[in-house]
């Protein structure tokens, strides 16, 4: 609240008897502002940014979790980061998974919206049932494709055992699978938004493009697509910042497996603080993963920025 | 033209079939026996379908279903009220303030908006631990209620700034104190903006993991519907009478809501992911 709006609320206070009082009045107004914004602050405070600290603090000892106090170790779990060929092969599928998923999640997102832009009740339901998997979430989604896919699950049934499949438990198609699963459970959330955009693009610019001459074709890439910009943005951060976290689909879909050739980066970090109660290797591998999101969220962002800019220019 | 007809219509059918495949094999297989799922998991079974599946999970002594139904809604139910509680008067604080440390704990605040939750789980460990929270329910909601105040305070500190001043003045010189202000005149005209947090919100603390697993822990003994979907159907992943009826249970409920509710959640998130 400003001291302006306060003066003019009181027109009667004056001199210095007035001054006093709208000092007063500030000084009370300071403390009710900050006594609303406390709560919020000291609960990211405690439980964000000093967890922050606290994981790069952990980072280089070799806490695990029982002894205290922790032992600084240097650097030596970033080293041994680099060096641990499990945390390597993690880091080299959760950037495939990564990579592939925003993809195949960006333009199947695109795609379906383009199909189901029209409105009417077809749509609508059609728009209802690619998003369902959102509200189911990733564990109980993994466990339906892994008794869907799994070596004894219904598609391996189905065709009998000559012909089975070996969708889980082989190492390449376990790593597919992997993909194709989470792409199937994420992808909806990119139709709704890019249907969101699709909304925003004018319908008399689409028409001036059809007047004139313009294919359906080239109504997409030359008038939609520039104009979904921002939308595209969006959905490439959301999906990139939360493929490089995957971890709960994995969990319930191979648990790892076949061999830990599914284990992604968050999978590592939680089974080496959990189950080696290595904390402090684990928080390494938190560091790591932090620098790397919040590298990759600025950079896109910039890059937009960027483009927008020059277009504008 | 009848061409590119053809194609559509080809694409909506394999996109049915796509997304309604696996619904389909949940709720057909729940019903079956493990001989029946295994020789025709696609069609009618042999024995028919039966009941009996689905009344022993819920009356499973493993994992109580309704008992983590029960839990979860609690958790979910006390999060949204934290979360109003702890990020209303504080957007508003925000919005109405133009100095300069109000923006600066405005940036504070949003902090956490890219950083995963699950790296936090972890040095968050070690905070709860500290201060005796560790595997308790205070401390899991206060965490919980913690990763949701970055995208609250965005949403709502946008949404105030488009509420006229003129509305506190009048408040104000009716008597009303700043918290009187904004509960009593704001907050009832954030009902939108507050129906997009929660939806973004209820969604992400009934299918968390992470958390409840981790900062709650099994010893704790408090299971929220995916933890104890976990608990019971890791260990019993082959035996498909128990792993389809689980996933029914969990899933239904859930499923039933989203019809009903489905223009407000695809709204909510879609205005969350926008303007987030």
């Amino acid at each position: 609240m400003r001291a302006s709006k306060e003066s003019t609320a009181r027109p009667a206070a004056s001199g210095a008897a007035g001054r006093s009082a709208r000092a007063r009045a500030r000084r009370r107004a300071t403390t009710a502002d900050i006594a609303m914004m406390a709560p919020p602050l000291v609960l990211v405070a405690g439980l964000i940014i000093v967890p922050i600290a606290i994981a790069v603090y952990l980072s280089f000892t070799d806490w695990n979790g029982f002894t205290s106090p922790p032992h600084l170790i240097g650097f030596r779990n970033y080293v041994r980061l680099t060096e641990d060929s499990a945390v390597r092969h993690a880091a080299f599928l959760t950037l495939l998974i990564t990579a592939v998923g925003t993809v195949a999640c960006n333009v199947l997102g695109l795609g379906v919206a383009l199909l189901l832009n029209r409105n009417n009740r077809i749509n609508a339901f059609l728009r209802v049932l690619v998003f369902y998997p959102y509200v189911v979430g990733a564990v109980i989604l993994g466990f339906l494709w892994s008794s869907i896919l799994g070596t004894s699950g219904a598609v391996n049934a189905a065709v009998g055992a000559k012909h089975s499949l070996p969708f889980l438990s082989d190492p390449t198609w376990a790593v597919v699978t992997v993909i194709c699963v989470i792409v199937w459970s994420s992808f909806g959330v990119n139709v709704v938004l890019y249907l969101a955009g699709l909304q925003t693009v004018p319908d008399s610019v689409i028409e001036a493009a059809k007047i004139d001459g313009a294919t359906p074709w080239q109504t997409f890439w030359r008038v939609k697509l520039p104009m979904l910009a921002p939308t595209v943005t969006v959905n490439v951060v959301l999906v990139v910042i939360g493929l490089l976290r995957v971890y709960e689909l994995i969990l319930a879909l191979t648990a790892g497996g076949p061999a830990g050739e599914t284990r992604s980066f968050v999978y590592n970090i939680l089974t080496s603080s959990f189950d080696n109660t290595q904390l402090g290797y684990g928080a390494a591998q938190s560091v790591v993963l932090m620098v790397v999101i919040v590298t990759v969220t600025v950079a896109i962002t910039a890059a937009r920025r960027r483009s927008e800019q020059a277009v504008a220019a | 033209m009848t061409a590119r007809r053809v194609g559509r219509v080809l694409a909506v059918a394999l996109l049915v079939l796509v997304m309604v495949g696996p619904l389909y094999l949940m709720l057909t297989n729940a019903f079956k026996s493990q001989h029946d799922i295994l020789a025709v998991p696609f069609g009618w079974p042999s024995g028919g379908f039966s009941l009996k599946y689905l009344t022993d999970a819920l009356t499973s002594p493993d994992f109580n279903v309704v008992a983590a139904y029960g839990v979860t809604l609690l958790f979910v139910v006390a999060v949204n009220a934290l979360n109003l509680l702890v990020v209303g008067p504080a957007s508003y604080a925000i919005a109405r303030g133009g100095r300069r440390y109000h923006r600066a704990i405005m940036l504070v605040l949003l902090a956490g908006l890219f950083i995963p939750g699950q790296t936090l789980v972890i040095p968050v460990i070690y905070v709860l631990k500290a201060l005796g929270l560790i595997g308790t329910v205070p401390g899991f909601l206060l965490f919980e209620t913690t990763l949701t105040v970055p995208t609250t305070v965005f949403l709502f500190v946008a949404f105030v700034q488009t509420v006229p001043r003129e509305l506190d003045e009048a408040a104000r010189i009716d008597g009303a104190s700043r918290y009187g202000t904004f509960w009593r005149v704001i907050f009832p005209l954030m009902r939108p903006v507050v129906a997009t947090a929660m939806v973004l919100n209820s969604i992400g603390v009934w299918t968390d993991f992470v958390n409840p697993q981790f900062i709650l822990g099994p010893q704790s003994g408090v299971y929220t519907v995916t933890t104890g979907v976990y608990a019971a159907i890791s260990r019993l992943s082959t035996d498909y009478t128990v792993v389809y009826p689980n996933m029914l249970l969990a899933t239904a409920p859930v499923i039933v809501f989203y019809v009903f509710m489905q223009k407000r959640i695809i709204g909510g998130l879609t205005a969350g992911a926008i303007k987030g």
